[in-house]
């Protein structure tokens, strides 16, 4: 096998880390003495080019026809170190898609002179996410969850104007560098356990039912590694503090890519390493194994997350604790254990993620005017920006999983395949109560709605004076969140396909 | 493959935990413990200043403990860190280089040319950005 | 005395709970650091010494990376740590209040 094979094997994250090194080269070199508006302008152009090319590539070339298996046999050298299936692909263009989407509502902030980093972390972080998400081996698994922490390490920190920025960014860091060691323990007990860093083969060796407690032990950490980076309860203290001090696009990075990779891989972990260890979070039927743990992070986070938000004044705080709280939906997908559960969890992942995008997107303008993003701040944004407020309405709406936007049917799913997944209708306990907490968020999303529409405009706030590109960019996010959810046999078709061959 | 019988052996490991909660905790207590008995001397009159200084016996420190570093230092220091430790990397590539050459020269020779082209990417950007120069 | 694979097991067990405890308990954001690094070194030790048990040398590799992967977090943090001094004249961790809600 020749390195130009291995290249053409990894074209699609080739391809985005070559346009990161361009844009940094670009900037640094002949953009330097440009105005701040147009060197935003050139570098993310040039970003978002190479992020359709490769999804162009991942869509179009060489697409594999065979179970995910036959490529290693094919491929001695890697051993599913790099995974290159249908389900994949499509997880990675809808991480393209909502990177080209960070970067194009990033295109107008003025938070940052440094440009080229900016646009070069962006897309190192979605080189990260996507060798996360093709990777079924727990080195690669660490170092590319690595690569991603620590580029949204420093896309936290972005802002030096701001101290919060810089506060964040270390709080956001050591609840990341704790977690990376927390799973890397967990981990290498995994490996001293099976002898193996595949999942597939740690599975085999796993086999025998009774648990060792060695492997107890390996479960509990890596669940509680995971658990910081998908921001489940109880550790996802970090959460609120580094979504409010975040820069708005990256704190949007950090809510929709960032979670739909760490969830899928989280998926893959507890699906394919620990298949065997399992047990049984039932009613009635309980059994220790990851299934239980997982049961309760869930419960946690929907109660916690949700009773939380009602109490936020700041939007992206509001945001943070209702992203928590999502978190624990998905986790029901997780839960669900199966083709169905994969299914389910990468659809609600994927129409979370571009939601909140747009939703942060929106936060992000009116924090631009108002200096902050406090939900008084939103007051009157009906009168003042009809179409920015249409947006924010479609979005709440489809967080609070309001028929027929894509939020709903993501719960919809997710709730059907946890239902499904174990015998004996043994989760449905889980789902009545996500269902509960999902009408308690209702109330917080519309607060929001309600400033928006209901409460009159105060004399000096006037439009936000938001730039078109924005305007446009927020509106075809909208509008795929209505066309996801009007049409959700466009994705869903495509994942029960992908998911058939994948042999997840 | 490890069998079961053979891991239940290593059970005790677990308690390791344990154990080392408990032996740090019990430190903290101890340190907490043993302080209060060593300050009773103070009441007593036995204490003097020599106690509370860093080293009880020998060198007498000179100056404030925690003297002030120019910023450049933690750059210095942050570049030093990252360009050092890329040769983890030669080390093992070099043990085989000469057996992969016979079958998959481009391979090992291409894999190596890449990363050491993104490390010189990475000084170069260094370099642009004058983190190398001292004074500033 | 023989040393086997529980020996390193229980010191990388400890030299991970210290590292946490440190990580929990300590005030000064560098020393949070060190404790961080002592955690991912206990994965280290682990790592080796079973990649020694186990007859194979994927532990070992993996310990390469980690070692790599480290010093980058070393550097993000240590940049970090300097942005937030450049702004707030602290390094301790009981001053990072300024975010609420």
């Amino acid at each position: 096998m020749s390195y130009l094979q291995l290249l053409g094997l990894v074209a699609p994250e080739t391809i985005v880390v070559i346009t990161a090194l361009v844009v940094l080269g670009l900037d640094l070199l002949i953009l330097r003495e440009q105005p701040l508006r147009h060197r935003f302008w050139m570098g993310a152009a040039f970003a978002a080019f190479g992020c359709v090319l490769a999804a162009a590539w991942l869509l179009f070339i060489n697409s594999p026809t065979h179970p995910a298996g036959e490529v290693s046999g094919a491929l001695p050298l890697l051993r599913g170190m790099f995974v290159d299936d249908g389900l994949v692909r499509l997880v990675k263009v809808a991480l393209l898609g909502l990177t080209v989407f960070t970067i194009a509502i990033s295109m107008e902030s003025s938070f940052t002179g440094h440009v080229g980093e900016y646009l070069a972390l962006i897309l190192l972080a979605t080189v990260g996410m996507m060798f996360l998400v093709s990777a079924e081996d727990i080195l690669m698994i660490f170092i590319s969850l690595e690569l991603t922490s620590l580029s949204l390490y420093i896309l936290t920190a972005f802002n030096k104007r701001n101290v919060k920025s810089a506060e964040a960014a270390l709080k956001y860091f050591l609840f990341g560098g704790m977690s990376a060691a927390f799973t890397l323990f967990g981990l290498s007990l995994v490996y001293g356990l099976s002898g193996s860093t595949g999942l597939r083969e740690i599975a085999a060796k796993l086999e025998q039912p009774a648990l060792d407690p060695l492997l107890v032990a390996a479960i509990v950490m890596t669940v509680i590694g995971f658990g910081f980076k998908v921001a489940a309860v109880p550790f996802h203290l970090w959460a609120p503090d580094a979504y409010q001090g975040a820069p708005t696009p990256s704190a949007a990075f950090i809510a929709s890519g960032s979670k739909v990779a760490s969830f899928f891989v989280f998926a893959k972990v507890m699906m394919l390493g620990f298949a065997h260890a399992g047990g049984s979070g039932s009613w009635h039927a309980y059994a220790p194994g990851w299934l239980p743990v997982l049961a309760v992070v869930a419960v946690a986070s929907m109660l916690l997350g949700n009773l939380a938000a009602i109490a936020q004044s700041n939007v992206k705080r509001l945001l943070a604790y209702s992203a928590i709280a999502h978190g624990g939906y998905a986790l029901l997908g997780i839960l669900a254990n199966g083709p169905s559960g994969v299914t389910s969890l990468v659809y609600y992942v994927v129409t979370y993620g571009l939601t909140v995008l747009g939703a942060f997107g929106v936060v992000g303008l009116v924090e631009e005017r108002a200096g902050e993003a406090r939900i008084s701040d939103f007051a009157g944004l009906g009168r003042r920006e009809p179409l920015l407020a249409f947006c924010m309405m479609i979005f709440m709406l489809s967080l609070a999983g309001i028929p027929p936007l894509a939020g709903f049917f993501g719960k919809f799913y997710v709730f059907t395949a946890a239902v499904g997944g174990a015998k004996d209708l043994g989760l449905l306990w889980l789902v009545i109560f996500a269902i509960a907490m999902s009408a308690v968020s209702l109330y917080y999303y519309l607060q929001v709605l309600k400033q928006i529409y209901v409460v009159p405009v105060s004399a000096e706030s006037g439009s936000l004076g938001a730039p078109i590109s924005s305007r446009i960019v927020l509106a075809v996010i909208a509008f795929g969140v209505v066309a996801l959810g009007c049409a959700p046999d466009f994705l869903v078709g495509r994942l029960l396909a992908a998911i058939k061959l994948a042999a997840l | 493959m490890v069998d079961s019988q053979q891991l239940r052996e290593y059970v005790p490991v677990l308690i390791l935990a344990a154990v080392a909660i408990a032996f740090a905790f019990g430190t903290l207590a101890l340190s907490v413990v043993v302080g209060k008995w060593a300050n009773r001397s103070r009441r007593t009159g036995h204490s003097t200043r020599v106690k509370d200084i860093a080293y009880e016996c020998g060198m007498i420190p000179v100056g404030d403990g925690s003297s002030r570093l120019s910023v450049k230092f933690y750059l210095v220091a942050m570049l030093f860190i990252l360009f050092d430790i890329e040769v983890v990397f030669l080390y093992p590539w070099a043990v085989v280089y000469k057996s992969m050459l016979v079958d998959h020269a481009n391979l090992i020779f291409g894999s190596m040319l890449t990363f050491l082209g993104i490390l010189f990417v990475g000084y170069i950007y260094a370099l642009k950005k004058r983190a190398f120069e001292w004074k500033s | 005395m023989d040393v086997t694979l529980e020996h390193y097991l229980v010191v990388s067990g400890v030299l991970f709970s210290l590292g946490l405890l440190g990580v929990i308990m300590r005030r000064n954001l560098l020393v949070i650091y060190m404790c961080l690094e002592l955690m991912l070194n206990a994965a280290n030790l682990a790592l080796v010494a079973m990649s020694r048990y186990n007859g194979n040398l994927d532990g070992q590799i993996m310990v390469f990376f980690i070692i790599t992967v480290a010093a980058a977090e070393v550097a993000v943090g240590l940049a970090l740590i300097v942005a937030l001094y450049r702004r707030r004249q602290t390094a301790h961790v009981e001053d990072l209040t300024s975010l609420k809600s």
